[in-house]
């Protein structure tokens, strides 16, 4: 039983972070290989908040704000110019932001581990099923499912969301019904950056902060938005929550099978559905 | 579907990419130079020790004027990305590219690459930080010499300090890979022979992200002590996790290399208490550790970690030798090191054993603790001193 919560915080952190990679792809097309990055530069804003004011809360909106603004930055100068050529002119881009990225952390935080404390009301455990948990674990998993809700209403119910989802089926029309394209797809690129950000806020305390966090994670999130279907953000909060289920079952019962067990997943998947595990059910997005 | 032969369309021109960037200029022969080459993790899993190997390096270049045998000497720096793969392809270069000698790497599977190259090569070659005692074994490799500590020591150490803590049973959670295996099947041959009980053991893959659900059976489990045979980022997240559930308060953590001040930074007031095996210490106190600590403390304005200290310490040593031979010839150099003192070694004396090119030396143990500065806010204490016949077998042909 303790085995499952902790599958759901791992699954819900994976959800934080791939949502904000499959909304991009989803919505722009366009693969974020930097994605990783912006988890990692999410996570040492948040740090240093952390520790200059002394609040888990500012540093969690600073990230997603600041992180947030860096993607727009970068959807401004760097991808617009890219929109309508090859797919790989993008990748190249996004491989050359995390090495932006990348040397700009080391430059204002050094190569060294930093560290994160936990803020002192989410710091305690609690005695769930005879195990031991961080209440910070079920803190992940409850803020995990209200991003999960709201990015749903906000891409399916509001009017931004469907001017988005209008936008990325076909942006020429859209742009000549006089509509700002270029602004909406500035904003879901900062959304999902902003959503990089904050996952990397919410797992600063639970990891060392390192420049590795962003090509150990990145993995993970392509994953998780390959079982989930590309954009579908209803699959990646299933395919989050599956490869956090095998993840924590693996660890409990044959850690060393671990990643041989999440690529089988993935393997079996692309044979078997290579439109991802969720696709019938939601074609629209 | 066209995304995805889109997305395949992009793999193959990333890699196409990252293969362009890393391929640097070729670099012409230079006899007027000592050329260096250093292949060391600058990124991966220990990423975070490549950099300081350098900064300790340049401090021992530094200390006797940048020459050595008359000549400037200059280290041309790669990163292996902590991957075998690379420090083959880097060496090779380096090699073409007439280095004069290899220093490196840092995980143990790139430096027994590396020194496999070296010996067909003839190329000696420098390793201070990896710790697989396959790299120094009787009838080796002639050109591999090693001045820092083996795995072997530090897990003698582990066992010693389960032995006088009088643990009764050990729950072990290992890095998945061979140096790490191996060390683990010896502590616990050797600790059930001691009559502790192992009461469980866990192989994480190397580089892996969470512990959590390792912690739990830990803490599910009757363990008085928890052994970790792992480093880096591993040791860093597995540490940091169990003291989310106060796993150091009830049970003594300790392992072969899990804590040093480097990786206690990332760990947080959770790693107070965590016992390890060090390789070098800014407080071992001998003339000439104050004038490496000193000197690295003036140029970089830290205290020099674990692997600044035995890159410093096995270069410095080196380059001494390759000046007293006053000959270009690597196979005087090689002679000449293998049976090689160090008197003065930051670490007290050590002995180059020419059996095996193993350098023989102090075990220390430590603990960490908080610190006060200078030093860092979780710095280790030494508890305990093994001298060299507690920690190395008799060399065996």
């Amino acid at each position: 039983m303790s085995t499952l919560i902790i599958g759901l915080s791992l699954g819900m952190l994976l959800f934080l972070l791939a949502s904000g990679l499959t909304l991009i792809f989803g919505m722009l097309g366009v693969i974020n290989f930097a994605h990783g990055a912006l988890y990692m530069l999410g996570a040492y804003i948040a740090f240093d908040i952390g520790r200059h004011t002394g609040s888990f809360v500012a540093g969690l909106i600073g990230a997603t704000v600041l992180v947030a603004a860096a993607g727009a930055l970068i959807e401004r100068l760097a991808l617009r110019p890219l929109y309508n050529r090859p797919h790989f002119y993008q990748l190249i881009l996004t491989f050359g932001v995390i090495l932006v990225i990348s040397e700009l952390v080391k430059i204002v935080w050094g190569l060294g581990y930093q560290e994160s404390t936990m803020p002192e009301a989410l710091a305690g455990t609690v005695e769930l099923f005879g195990s031991t948990i961080p209440v910070y674990r079920l803190f992940v998993i409850g803020f995990g499912a209200l991003v999960s809700g709201g990015l749903f209403l906000l891409i399916e119910k509001s009017t931004f969301g469907m001017l988005v989802r209008a936008a990325s089926s076909d942006g020429e029309m859209v742009r000549l019904l006089g509509l700002p394209v270029s602004s909406v797809r500035m904003a879901v690129f900062a959304l999902g950056s902003g959503l990089a950000g904050l996952a990397g806020a919410i797992a600063a305390p639970l990891f060392p902060i390192e420049l590795g966090m962003a090509t150990n994670t990145i993995i993970d999130c392509f994953i998780v938005v390959i079982l989930g279907g590309l954009g579908n953000i209803r699959g990646a909060v299933a395919a989050s929550l599956l490869i956090g289920l095998v993840r924590a079952l693996g660890y409990a019962y044959m850690p060393s099978w671990v990643d041989i067990l999440t690529f089988a997943l993935l393997i079996a998947t692309l044979l078997t559905r290579p439109q991802g595990l969720f696709f019938r059910a939601t074609r629209s997005a | 579907m066209v995304a995805g032969i889109k997305a395949r369309h992009g793999v193959l021109f990333g890699a196409m990419a990252v293969a362009l960037l890393c391929t640097g200029p070729a670099r012409a022969a230079d006899p007027d130079k000592f050329k260096i080459g250093g292949v060391v993790s600058l990124s991966g899993t220990y990423g975070i020790f490549g950099e300081d190997m350098r900064k300790g390096v340049e401090i021992a270049i530094e200390q006797r004027g940048g020459k050595v045998l008359g000549k400037p000497i200059q280290v041309i720096w790669e990163d292996d990305e902590t991957k075998p793969q690379p420090a083959v392809q880097k060496t090779t270069r380096l090699i073409s590219e007439g280095v004069q000698m290899i220093f490196g790497a840092v995980s143990s599977a790139s430096s027994i690459a590396i020194m496999n190259i070296a010996k067909q090569r003839k190329i000696p070659h420098l390793v201070t930080m990896s710790a697989d005692d396959k790299i120094t074994v009787p009838n080796g490799s002639r050109y591999t010499f090693r001045t820092s500590n083996t795995l072997g020591m530090e897990q003698r150490m582990a066992l010693s300090f389960t032995k006088e803590q009088k643990l009764k049973r050990v729950y072990g959670v290992t890095a998945d890979y061979q140096a790490t295996r191996d060390s683990w099947e010896w502590y616990r041959r050797e600790a059930e022979k001691a009559g502790v009980e192992i009461v469980g053991a866990d192989f994480a893959p190397l580089g892996n992200r969470d512990y959590s659900s390792i912690v739990d059976k830990i803490a599910r489990s009757n363990a008085d002590g928890v052994a970790l045979f792992m480093t880096g980022s591993d040791a860093v997240t597995m540490v940091k996790q169990a003291g989310q559930v106060d796993l150091g308060k009830t049970r003594k953590i300790f392992g072969p290399v899990i804590a040093d001040e480097t990786m206690a930074a990332g760990v947080g007031p959770a790693s107070i208490g965590v016992y390890s095996g060090v390789r070098y210490h800014f407080t071992v106190d001998n003339p000439a550790n104050r004038k490496f600590v000193e000197a690295f403390r003036k140029k970089y304005n830290e205290l020099p970690s674990s692997a600044a200290g035995e890159a410093y310490d096995g270069m410095a040593w080196w380059l001494d030798t390759v000046e007293q031979t006053g000959s270009w010839d690597k196979e005087k150099w090689v002679a000449a090191f293998e049976n090689s003192v160090r008197d003065n070694s930051v670490e007290g004396r050590k002995s180059m054993r020419a059996c095996d090119h193993q350098a023989m030396q102090d075990g220390l143990w430590g603990v960490v603790e908080k610190g006060a500065p200078p030093a860092p806010a979780y710095t280790m204490k030494i508890v305990k001193v093994f001298p060299p016949n507690q920690v190395f077998d008799a060399c065996q042909p």
